[in-house]
């Protein structure tokens, strides 16, 4: 049985790793799976918490959080393939037709 | 054999989640797209690993199924729709990439000093015990899947169903984003 | 106790009414003879109204002889601050018919009418060229303003008369105004009466503020009282009445100088002689001339307790009637002999009022404007039969031509002259016999010896008066006609007529060609010419019987002094029942019988006898400076020009440079500062506000270039800032 600090401790260098990615690439599918650990992170910290207090909401959440982030990964991809299709460029920092 | 393995199994979690950190890494700091997808893989089945070190067995498969099974594959179909090995990325990092990292570690180390005491304090290895109260007066280590269908079903059954209409809407939306014009 | 009249306004507002239908109507309406009808209709009516108002006064004690009629009041001040205190005396437009101006305005209307008949003559031209009219509506309005002057109760009715013959004589003198010298004459003429009414206005004032009023009676009432102060302080001078007197007396008469044309205001009366001969007649010789003796007479009052006023009244009527009547020796056209003569005869009845003698002095008045209205007209008549010819050297021998009108001009000139029992005689030398006693005084020699100065200048002038008529009449009526080209002596000019508008145009009844063809003879004027001239002679003739000194009292008795004995000022000396001494008759006879008929003879002999006129051609080329002095009129006229009109005119001409360049220049100035100023503020408008509102928008420009930057379009630095949000969120609780 692992510790629950040290549960914790794991899905805050996994967010951390997540969030750093996020915002260094500069490819947007390498973002958007970054967007995904980040998400398992959450995931990992519901699970730990519920086991930690006996409820099932927390896996019963995590598995809820794992449905919404396929639809979100599905709706991403698409999103770049039809922005590939547009700006036949997937670097973000050439995506920046709001640019102001 | 016998306390190897009894050892290995007192930090087989530490090593899940040290090597889904790995797979993280490699997938943030690799030059080739499908390098990093293989990374993301590698996240994944630790982490589907950490769940299982966890006795979560469903959330495990259910990890496997979706993330290892589903969204990897979706990711390289793009990758390889994308044709990524052709052109030359300008650069690997955006150019706020030292600000960036600046700003996580502050954050991490802010986090670090916040939380220290307790991570790495001296109640720090109290394990992670099941509650005395049993989930739904299941057993949710035993009985796992049971505990979560009726979690999930009984309490929680209309985030369910509207999970099942988002799909629906993921579905269809990524089917009128992604078509050609021709068809 | 006056008689309360109710018609007296009528006599002179009946000319008034017939000026004011001829002048309004007489344009539209081509009728002259309408015009004719209204105008002497009106003088006529007027006549018999004076006659009638003079019957009146005959019937009545010398006490009683006035009739007044009050019209409405005309200033009221309220209240004047004066001498004796505060005056509520009212000013009212009001007439008074006493003797005096009883008989003015029986010579005005008499006078007035006979010249009206002789213009519907004279006037003939006019009546096609559409100004008959005009004249007659003018001479309607003198008449007017004449009676206004004569009747007039106060000294305000009477000024306002006096303005009016003034105005009326510019425009009658300026008749023919096309012609540039007759507006100028008319000119002067305003001008010069102008500088007297100033002086006239002065006494006026003088006196008001002295008495408190200006009504006649009243004045004459109250001179006693003001004369029994001893001392009168006006505007801080502090002197006896006396001294008053005498101020008023002079700055009055100065205004009678300017109207009378006296020295040194005489030098309109010779240029007004471009105006229409009937006004000749009528203003420079009957009446308005007269106008300042009549208020030298009607203010006998101050005259008479003012010596030094007097004393100048007697030396400037002396002085005027030597320096004019030496004038009218050298002058050859026929109306400026006649103009000379006015000024000088004018002389001599300022000299008889001088001399005290006002009823002698007015008298003269009377015989004076019958004699020289026949002259002026008869003149008008013979000028008219000469084709507008005026130079006399032209004439001659219109003795046979012109019959009526020589015998007219004859008898006048005798009278003129002084002859015995002409009426000229009787005026002429009571005045100077009264000028003479002033020195004589009874024998004793030891009066003033102004008095024997300007006697010896009055008999001087006299024997030029005689001289200079005679040679008239020789000159125009004897020998040959010269006119037709006939002159075998060399004595005639080149004419100065000019055709068909002549210096006063009377046209005669046939057309009249070029001067190329031989003109014809003069012949007699129609019965409305010759006829008032004729009846002007027989008045000259006969008027002397009015006012036999008490010297010849077994002939008749003086019935004029008489008649105007009680409007005087008594003074309490009186010569009445004392024996007439010697000296009187002596200088009657030599006057009469010596001096007048030698100047006569000599003036016979110069022109007459021979008809080269070598004698007097001879005296001038020995004497050619004196001749060219007397001839240009001692350059009087040239003077003026040079010492007051010239300056005045000059200083007329740099005030209006002033204005032109300071004035102007003020506005221009003004409006290119209004233009700087526009520019200045166009500048300040354009750079600094504008400049203001452009750096708002510059900030906002530059703000938003600023936050430009956060709008990089791009994802991740979105992504990074959200972190960096969430960060600050997370640690709020602990960083702060």
């Amino acid at each position: 049985m692992p510790s629950m600090n040290a549960v914790l401790f794991i899905s805050f260098l996994l967010f951390s790793v997540g969030v750093a990615g996020v915002l260094i690439r500069r490819n947007v599918l390498i973002i958007l799976m970054c967007v995904e650990l980040m998400l398992n992170a959450a995931n990992l910290n519901l699970v730990a918490f519920a086991r930690h207090s006996g409820t099932v909401a927390g896996q019963a959440f995590a598995l809820l959080v794992m449905g919404l982030a396929a639809a979100e990964v599905s709706i991403g991809l698409a999103l770049v393939v039809a922005l590939y299709r547009k700006k036949d460029t997937i670097q973000v920092d050439q995506i920046n037709l709001l640019k102001g | 054999m016998d306390p190897l393995l009894a050892s290995i199994g007192q930090y087989l979690f530490h090593i899940f989640g040290l090597m889904a950190v790995a797979g993280a890494l490699a997938l943030v700091f690799s030059k080739n797209a499908i390098h990093s997808i293989v990374g993301f893989l590698l996240s994944m089945l630790a982490v589907a690993g950490c769940y299982l070190t966890l006795s979560a067995e469903f959330l495990a498969v259910a990890q496997l199924l979706v993330y290892a099974g589903g969204i990897v594959v979706l990711f390289l179909f793009v990758v390889m729709l994308v044709e990524m090995t052709k052109f030359k990325e300008k650069g690997l990092f955006q150019s706020q990439a030292k600000w960036a990292v600046a700003a996580v570690l502050a954050g991490a180390v802010v986090i670090l000093s916040v939380f220290w005491s307790t991570w790495f304090g001296p109640g720090a290895s109290q394990a992670l015990t099941l509650g005395p109260e049993l989930g739904q007066g299941l057993d949710m280590a035993t009985q796992n899947a049971q505990a979560i269908s009726r979690g999930l079903y009984a309490g929680y059954l209309l985030p369910f169903e509207i999970l099942s209409v988002i799909l629906l809407v993921a579905l269809v939306g990524a089917v009128v984003l992604a078509k050609t014009e021709r068809v | 106790m006056p008689i309360h009249s109710s018609v007296l306004w009528l006599i002179p507002f009946l000319p008034l009414f017939g000026a004011i239908l001829n002048g309004a109507t007489g344009r539209w309406v081509k009728n002259t003879r309408l015009v004719d009808t209204i105008a002497l209709g009106s003088m006529v009516l007027s006549f018999l109204l004076v006659l009638g108002c003079f019957a009146q006064l005959l019937g009545q004690a010398p006490a009683n002889r006035s009739v007044d009629q009050t019209l409405w009041t005309w200033f009221d001040l309220g209240g004047a601050r004066v001498l004796g205190g505060v005056t509520h005396n009212t000013m009212n437009w009001a007439y008074k018919f006493d003797p005096l101006s009883g008989a003015m305005a029986l010579l005005v209307t008499g006078v007035g009418f006979l010249i009206h008949l002789f213009s519907t003559g004279y006037m003939a031209e006019e009546r096609q060229n559409g100004t008959y009219y005009r004249f007659m509506a003018y001479l309607n309005l003198f008449v007017f303003s004449m009676l206004n002057l004569v009747l007039g109760a106060n000294l305000i009715v009477m000024f306002l008369g006096w303005e009016g013959v003034g105005l009326c004589s510019y425009l009658l003198i300026g008749f023919y105004f096309e012609k540039e010298f007759c507006a100028i004459a008319g000119k002067k003429a305003f001008v010069t009466n102008r500088i007297g009414d100033f002086g006239f206005l002065i006494g006026f004032f003088l006196l008001f503020m002295v008495f408190g009023a200006t009504d006649f009676d009243t004045l004459m009432g109250m001179t006693r009282t003001i004369l029994a102060r001893p001392e009168i302080t006006l505007f801080g001078l502090s002197h006896a009445p006396t001294w008053w007197f005498n101020l008023i007396g002079c700055c009055l008469f100065l205004g009678a100088c300017g109207k009378s044309a006296q020295i040194p205001l005489y030098v309109w009366l010779p240029d007004a002689m471009a105006g229409p001969t009937p006004v000749s007649a009528l203003i420079h010789a009957a009446t308005m001339v007269t106008s300042g003796l009549y208020m030298i007479t009607r203010m006998n009052f101050i005259y008479v307790n003012a010596p030094v006023a007097l004393a100048l009244v007697l030396f400037i009527g002396a002085l005027t009637a030597l320096v004019a009547a030496s004038m009218g020796l050298a002058q050859y056209d026929i109306k400026k002999v006649l103009a000379y003569s006015t000024v000088s005869q004018l002389g001599f009845m300022f000299m008889g009022m001088g001399a005290g003698a006002f009823t002698a002095g007015m008298f003269h008045v009377f015989t004076h404007a019958f004699f020289k209205a026949a002259l002026f007209l008869g003149s008008g008549s013979v000028i008219m039969a000469c084709h507008h010819e005026q130079d006399m050297r032209n004439m001659g021998g219109l003795r046979k031509l012109m019959p009526w009108t020589f015998a007219s001009m004859g008898i006048a000139t005798l009278a003129i002259a002084g002859i015995f029992p002409f009426s000229g005689f009787f005026s002429k030398d009571e005045i100077l016999w009264r000028v003479f006693e002033g020195w004589y005084n009874g024998g004793h020699f030891n009066g003033s010896t102004l008095n024997l100065v300007t006697w010896i200048m009055g008999m001087l002038a006299a024997f030029m008066t005689a001289f200079y008529m005679v040679r008239l009449m020789v000159m125009t009526f004897f020998g040959e006609y010269r006119g037709a080209g006939h002159d075998p002596h060399g004595l005639t000019v080149p004419s100065e007529v000019v055709h068909a508008a002549g210096h006063d145009d009377g046209h005669d009844a046939h057309g009249h060609g070029h001067e190329a063809h031989a003109p014809h003879l003069p012949q007699e004027v129609p019965w409305n010419m010759w006829l008032p001239v004729a009846i002007l002679a027989g008045l000259a003739l006969v008027a002397g019987f009015l006012n036999i000194p008490h010297s010849l009292h077994w002939i008749g008795s003086s019935h004029f002094s008489a008649w105007l004995q009680p409007l005087l000022y008594q003074t309490g000396a009186h010569e009445a029942a004392e024996a007439v001494p010697a000296m009187e008759y002596i200088l009657m006879a030599v006057a009469t019988l010596v001096w007048a008929p030698a100047a006569m003879a000599l003036a016979w002999w110069f022109y007459a006898v021979d008809p080269t006129w070598a004698r007097p051609r001879a005296f001038v080329k020995r004497f050619p400076e004196l001749f060219r002095w007397v001839n240009a009129k001692y350059y009087v006229d040239e003077f003026y020009q040079a010492a007051f009109i010239g300056p005045c005119k000059q200083l007329g001409a740099q005030l209006w440079a002033f204005d032109s360049l300071a004035v102007d220049g003020m506005v221009n100035g003004a409006a290119r500062f209004t233009l700087l100023l526009s520019h200045a503020m166009h500048w300040f408008d354009a750079k600094v506000v504008d400049g203001l509102v452009n750096l708002v928008a510059w900030i906002l420009q530059q703000i938003s270039l600023g936050f430009r930057k956060f709008q990089s379009g791009r994802v991740q630095n979105y992504a990074f800032v959200m972190f960096l949000g969430f960060l600050v969120f997370a640690f709020w609780k602990f960083l702060a």
